[in-house]
């Protein structure tokens, strides 16, 4: 399950050289920049303390165990899909793990974005918990496809764009965000020909999942390819195809991304009177 | 009489003078566009040969000493990368960065590595084991992938977009 969810590396502040799973990495948001939490199974610094209850609400409703919001940096608007039994499967292995003392940082934004009474009011307008719904009419592999994609292992939480107060836009689906974790930019991986994957057969998109490799030759490279690396290489076979038809089942949508461009890289401008 | 021939001997000098630096600029900035050009096709010539390796080992295809032929072909144009990125150009339609010029023993380390990746590769496919090859195919993008991480921009292919590649 933690595979399936992208090894949970934004857990893991790698170029800090934090410890698995520690917290402390930053994600730039239009926001601010908010650390990633600890939930290695520390008593008092990670999650060692929680309750199944516990687990279940904050994986489900955002909620940390004294009651208080959590930033929607964390995807919960997506795990919220995810059923019980994933869940403490996802719970068990975690506290398996060696627990590493580390205090989490608060976030760097400012007021308002940074109190936590915005983030409850974030998940009232913006928020309800929801079990993913199988659909009756589609595929049982599609359907674990969905539920793999939308719910565990979240890809819209980055390759989905935000509106103006950073919920996800969902009549663009998977249309691709210039504004991704990181400040990195995430593909459309709708399957757009020109501007998505719309030209990736199945087995490229497997085999994307299992090894970074893109059908051009290209490798993946940022958060895509620690997610693959740490996670999503390690999933079966059957549920990556499954994944795959759920993509190939989206609505094509034509969106070409353009990267924020350095003054200095703006050749063209040359011409220009 | 005499004065103004003088003056329009120098204004004639300077005008000269103006052309030829505007043509030396221009001759520069021709020289910048076709290295920038020739290190996206070698670069897309790199992916080519990882993209039929790719295939060979996604499809399980038996073409008679194609992954040989192709890791030869990587091979030799890892050594082609060095010469390519000798000329700083960061203007225009590109994604390399200015750390490549910034940290030149960095980026000859990243070379070197790819160098020897490929080199390897090529060993590899003269067996003809599939399972090794694959190991070693993502070893060599292994090395891609770290260098492109530094050296690289991570918006994708704006190059492209741009109009500077296929």
């Amino acid at each position: 399950m933690l595979q399936a969810s992208g090894g949970c590396t934004c857990h893991t502040d790698v170029e800090g050289g934090g410890a698995p799973l520690a917290g402390g990495r930053p994600m730039q948001t239009p926001f601010g920049v908010w650390y990633t939490t600890n939930i290695t199974p520390d008593r008092e610094t990670g999650i060692g303390a929680w309750s199944d209850a516990d687990f279940l609400r904050a994986m489900r409703e955002g909620r940390a165990p004294d009651g208080s919001a959590y930033f929607p940096t964390f995807p919960y608007t997506s795990f919220t899909g995810m059923t019980d039994d994933d869940l403490l499967a996802l719970k068990a292995y975690l506290f398996s793990l060696p627990p590493e003392r580390k205090e989490n940082r608060p976030p760097d934004a400012w007021p308002p974005f940074s109190w936590r009474i915005s983030a409850w009011a974030w998940q009232l307008a913006f928020f309800r918990p929801e079990r993913f719904e199988p659909d009756p009419a589609k595929s049982a592999s599609w359907n674990r496809g969905a539920y793999l994609s939308t719910a565990v292992a979240h890809c819209g939480e980055c390759h989905t764009p935000r509106n103006l107060a950073g919920a996800l836009d969902r009549s663009r689906w998977m249309a691709g965000s210039e504004d991704g974790p990181e400040g990195e930019l995430a593909p459309n991986i709708t399957p757009h020909d020109d501007t998505g994957i719309g030209r990736w057969t199945t087995t490229d998109l497997v085999w994307f999942l299992q090894t970074a490799s893109k059908p051009d030759g290209d490798d993946s490279t940022g958060l895509m390819k620690e997610v693959i690396e740490e996670g999503y290489t390690h999933v079966p076979a059957a549920d990556l195809e499954a994944i795959a038809e759920y993509f190939e089942s989206l609505p094509p949508i034509e969106n070409q991304l353009m990267a924020d461009d350095d003054a200095e890289d703006d050749g063209e401008d040359e011409d220009a009177p | 009489m005499r004065t103004s021939s003088i003056w329009k001997a120098a204004l004639a000098g300077a005008a000269l003078l103006h052309v030829a630096a505007t043509a030396h600029a221009q001759g520069e900035a021709k020289v910048d566009e076709g290295a920038l050009k020739y290190r996206q096709s070698l670069m897309e010539a790199v992916g080519g040969d990882m993209a039929a390796l790719t295939n060979i080992l996604k499809y399980g295809l038996t073409v008679p000493g194609a992954a040989q032929v192709h890791a030869e072909g990587l091979a030799s144009h890892a050594k082609l990368t060095t010469v390519a990125f000798e000329r700083k150009v960061t203007a225009g339609p590109t994604d390399a960065e200015p750390a490549i010029w910034e940290k030149p023993d960095e980026f000859a380390q990243s070379v070197q590595k790819f160098e020897a990746e490929t080199a390897k590769l090529v060993d590899v496919a003269k067996n003809g084991d599939l399972a090794a090859l694959g190991a070693q195919v993502k070893a060599t993008g292994k090395s891609c992938g770290s260098c492109h991480d530094s050296f690289r921009k991570p918006k994708e292919e704006s190059f492209k977009r741009k109009g500077g590649g296929s």
